[in-house]
């Protein structure tokens, strides 16, 4: 039942290097009917029709309902209950794909609509095995952010009226969840100079994983553009007839001046965060009202093991021990360890952590689980030259290594050359 | 008629004292019980072997971060304590406890059951903020004249099994309007009584369950015959279930805070609930699509047939839900006539098998044809 | 169209091999008419069957479910039967509680040499389910 031709060509449309001497982008400029919504769900729906896809995987309401779940469409009039951009995340799009595709693939060509974060979930968990990349197209599309998930439950008509406005000025509203404000990726743009991350990159190829981009921004709810990022996805277009052949100027230079404001906000969301976290007690305050729910883990995408080890019987000590070790300090905390499951989590995964919130929504205490990972995150990913979710190919950090690397942190303060020059100026 | 100790300080600071003359005088070697944590309003549940630590326990704050009964399944799954401590639970925590122990997580030996008539809990939602101080005085005022503050967690609102079942001490709580100026601590087992036989106070002689008791549970009774007839009234049905459920995003964090659910790896965590490709393929033929991650009623219906005959209806699941799924409510819904039909009260006695584990020959003949 | 000659509702039936699967073959042997819509499943004994099996079952869009073990007292392990009788019972109790149809799902004692009780429960339960009418579930995305 395998319909359409599409392959597996894994080479990038162009290197990074053409990217740097490249003119503008090309793509499909599509005038928009109406809404954005409607047209880009007339798009998905000629991909069915055409047997471009077989099925796909988009954000949808549940009908009489104000929640928002994922539906793998195969019949095209299910498309009607799509929301390419839901006022909320609910489940993590990575996660939500994984459940797919973690069992091998599929005879049927799938395509997957996701913020541009759940894509970088998809790519991490790609990594990490846990998805089958093979038969799916990945759809990006410009993401203004959403509003907390906590926020939405309680009153979901106004937040649904904030989020609408709040795409009106492009994520500027307090209404968006902390970790959306600060967002720099929201958009796939390929590369970005002034970007601390991509001046890091390793491999230099900061190209999206995503198979065709949907661009919104400087579209004013007019046109929007279709960015086919892949072979693959230039394969698509054509098959729907959509020549690539226009300029997407207005839309590049729009996410650049965005992603110039965002990047501010979030070398400002460090400044405050270093000193918030720095510390046992700091942090440990942080985790004050922690009920070692484990939510935070569950909703995460890149946590992925079936059986985590802070949900396993090895932490568990006898009563003698436990009391031994209250003795010490007078008193100890129960359920146990519970700032060892948040540090051992980040020392799990803050390396592919793609800052998407899933994490803070989940959590019933309200703790800014999300801040408090990228904070870290950040920082870790840029000691490693690590952009999670970008570059399908690459290895995680920890799965790799050089035989000459990482001198400075070994010996540290005996004067020994180090071999890690870059690095060691970002300790 | 059961005996008591009365201590002529106001309940919390009586409490304290207790808690501080058990571990002063060896008879324990460690007390569980509420810790603050910040000023703030964080409270955690710690074990205190320190009596002079004690300053910062909170045994009767209004807020339940984890079932306890978890906690001291935690303390003792390795086996019993050798030495004597004692935890200070509300009596849903107890049941849970003994429901935990009856499958074998815990250990009750050495184990000395503090537990206090019940005025319920606060949701976790409201924990922290800057008017703890007035919520506290707010709770106290509601208990001493057995109101039912609206704010309480639904199932404390509508709990009549706020009568501790198999605790060694019981603090007299709900309907004590002198609870400011004195304290009383019933002597509910032989334990008890060995425990506090050279506490502070004085001894007497009292009944703990009379006419205030008595109108608290009536009061309860009816708010859970209006909020069950609620819940009937708009929730019953494949359709209504459905949309009660659509928001859920399958975290699981219900089950993890439930007490009655132990397991170590739950099956709806497994990989048998995965979808393979094959079954994906054959529901989008039949249906022209799935919603993805799939199972999330089957996930509740499942853990229904697992665990509600032995829900405790502590509301800890209600609390913990990202998305305001009304959990608690419909587990104790489904889980009443359920303990009933099996004529069952989870955790009421340790003696007692839980029901999907034990059978009688001659019980619904009618059932199988 | 009339929809009632056409419909023919899905049964899955879960049968003990000591007892019930027997007497199965038995009715079969014996060219008895069962319900062409029955399908059967073989536990080794009632005992063994999961109340999710049901639940899944049901929630996958099954008209109906049968459960059918050896006579209580007559059980190959002593008392899988009783055990399955009390899921029953709550699995039962669940639905009546969630508003669900109970009626989909029954359970059967059928012994070994029960060839025409066997026939007479399945044709039974089918023409109670076809007056149902399809499971609503079947067509249920949001599950």
């Amino acid at each position: 039942m395998v319909n359409g031709d599409v392959k597996r060509e894994e080479t990038p449309m162009n290197s990074a290097q053409d990217m740097k001497n490249r003119n503008s982008l090309k793509g499909k400029i599509v005038l928009v009917d109406g809404e954005n919504r409607k047209t880009i769900i007339d798009l998905m729906k000629q991909l069915l029709e055409k047997k471009c896809l077989d099925a796909i995987l988009v954000p949808s309401q549940v009908p009489d309902t104000d929640s928002y779940t994922w539906l793998l469409v195969q019949e095209g009039s299910l498309l009607d209950l799509c929301d390419p951009l839901p006022p909320v995340m609910t489940v993590q799009g990575g996660k939500a794909l994984s459940s797919l595709t973690k069992h091998g693939e599929m005879e049927a060509n799938i395509g997957a609509l996701m913020r541009p974060c759940e894509i970088e979930a998809v790519v991490e968990l790609h990594k990490l095995k846990q998805i089958d990349l093979d038969h799916i197209i990945l759809f990006s599309i410009d993401c203004p952010g959403t509003v907390p998930l906590s926020d939405y439950m309680r009153d979901p008509q106004k937040m649904a009226e904030n989020f609408k406005e709040s795409i009106k000025k492009w994520g500027e509203s307090e209404s968006l969840r902390p970790i959306c404000q600060i967002c720099d990726r929201f958009s796939l743009f390929p590369f970005a100079p002034s970007s601390p991350k991509s001046s890091l990159s390793q491999g230099g190829a900061d190209l999206p994983a995503s198979d065709i981009h949907i661009g919104l921004l400087g579209g004013n709810d007019e046109k929007i553009f279709l960015w086919p990022v892949t072979q693959r996805g230039k394969d698509l277009l054509k098959k729907l007839d959509l020549s690539v052949h226009d300029n997407l100027e207005v839309w590049e230079s729009k996410v650049e001046e965005v992603r110039e404001e965002k990047l501010k906000k979030r070398t400002a969301f460090h400044d405050e965060w270093s000193t918030k976290i720095k510390g046992v007690d700091n942090f440990a305050a942080i985790f004050d009202e922690c009920i070692n729910c484990h939510n935070c883990m569950e909703a995460c995408p890149v946590c992925y093991c079936q059986q985590c080890y802070f949900d396993s019987q090895l932490l568990t000590l006898t009563p003698e021990a436990y009391l031994e070790r209250a003795q010490k300090r007078g008193s100890l905390r129960f359920p146990l360890d519970t700032l060892l499951f948040h540090i051992g989590r980040m020392s799990h995964m803050a390396l592919s952590c793609v800052s998407c919130g899933a994490c803070e929504d989940a959590c019933p205490m309200s703790i800014p689980v999300a801040q408090v990972f990228t904070a870290v995150g950040d920082q870790v990913q840029d000691y490693f030259k690590y952009v999670p979710g970008r570059e399908k190919e690459e290895s995680p950090p920890l799965q790799i290594f050089l035989e000459d690397e990482f001198g400075d942190v070994e010996t540290p303060g005996d004067g020994l050359e180090t071999s890690h020059g870059e690095a060691k100026e970002n300790v | 008629m059961s005996d008591a100790i009365k201590i002529n300080k106001g309940i919390e600071e009586a409490v304290q004292d207790l808690l501080k003359s058990l571990l002063e005088k060896d008879k324990i070697k460690g007390v569980f019980t509420l810790r603050k944590m910040d000023d703030l309003g964080a409270v955690a549940y710690s074990l205190f072997t320190n009596a002079d630590e004690l300053k910062n326990a909170l045994p009767l704050y209004p807020f339940m971060p984890v079932n306890a009964g978890k906690v001291l399944s935690d303390f003792t799954l390795q086996g019993a304590t050798q030495e004597p401590v004692a935890a200070v639970l509300r009596p849903c925590e107890i049941r849970a406890f003994i429901e935990l122990v009856k499958r074998t997580q815990g250990d009750l030996e050495n184990i000395l059951l503090i537990s206090s008539t019940c005025g319920g809990v606060y949701p976790l939602k409201i924990l922290k903020g800057n008017d703890q101080k007035s919520r506290q005085a707010q709770y106290w005022e509601s208990v001493k004249k057995e109101d039912i503050d609206p704010e309480l967690r639904e199932t404390c609102r509508m709990c009549e099994d706020f009568i501790p079942h198999n605790a060694d001490m019981v603090i007299a709580a709900a309907g004590i309007e002198d609870m400011d100026t004195q304290c009383t601590i019933y002597l509910n087992t032989q334990k008890g009584k060995e425990f506090a036989s050279d506490v502070p106070g004085s001894k007497t002689s009292e009944e703990l369950e009379g006419g205030k008791i008595e109108e608290l549970k009536t009061k309860r009774q009816e708010q859970k015959a209006k909020i069950f007839e609620q819940f009937e009234k708009e929730q019953m049905g494949l359709k209504s279930l459905v949309k009660m459920f659509a928001p859920c995003l399958g975290c699981h964090g219900c089950s993890h805070v439930c007490p009655i659910c132990y397991c170590t790896l739950c099956e709806f965590d497994s990989k048998t609930c995965e979808y393979r490709p094959t079954s994906i393929e054959s529901e989008l033929k039949l249906k022209g699509g799935l919603k993805v991650p799939p199972g999330n009623i089957y996930f509740h219906l499942g853990r229904m047939s697992h665990m509600a005959v032995s829900c405790v209806s502590c509301g800890m699941c209600s609390d913990v839900c990202p998305v305001n799924i009304p959990v608690a409510t419909v587990f104790s819904r489904v889980g009443a006539p359920l303990q009933e039909v099996f004529e069952y009260i989870p955790g009421r006695d340790l003696e007692e098998a839980v029901p999907s584990g034990t059978y009688k020959e001659q019980e619904f003949m009618e059932s199988g044809k | 169209m009339n929809m009632n000659d056409t419909y023919m509702p899905t049964i899955i039936g879960f049968l003990c091999n000591w007892c019930s699967y027997t007497g199965a073959d038995l009715a079969g042997t014996a060219r008895m008419k069962i319900p062409a819509s029955l399908r059967v499943v073989r536990v080794m004994c009632s005992g063994r069957i999961d109340p999710l099996f049901v639940l899944k079952g049901f929630l996958k869009g099954a008209d109906g479910i049968m459960m059918m073990g050896c006579h209580p007292g007559d059980c190959h392990y002593q008392k899988g039967n009783y055990n399955a009788r009390r899921r029953f019972v709550m699995l039962q109790n669940i639905f009546e509680s969630l508003g669900l149809e109970k009626e989909r799902i029954g359970l059967w004692w059928v012994s070994a040499s029960e060839a025409p009780k066997y026939a007479q429960v399945t044709k039974e339960f089918a023409e109670k389910v076809k007056e149902l009418g399809p499971n609503p579930l079947r067509e249920e995305i949001f599950l």
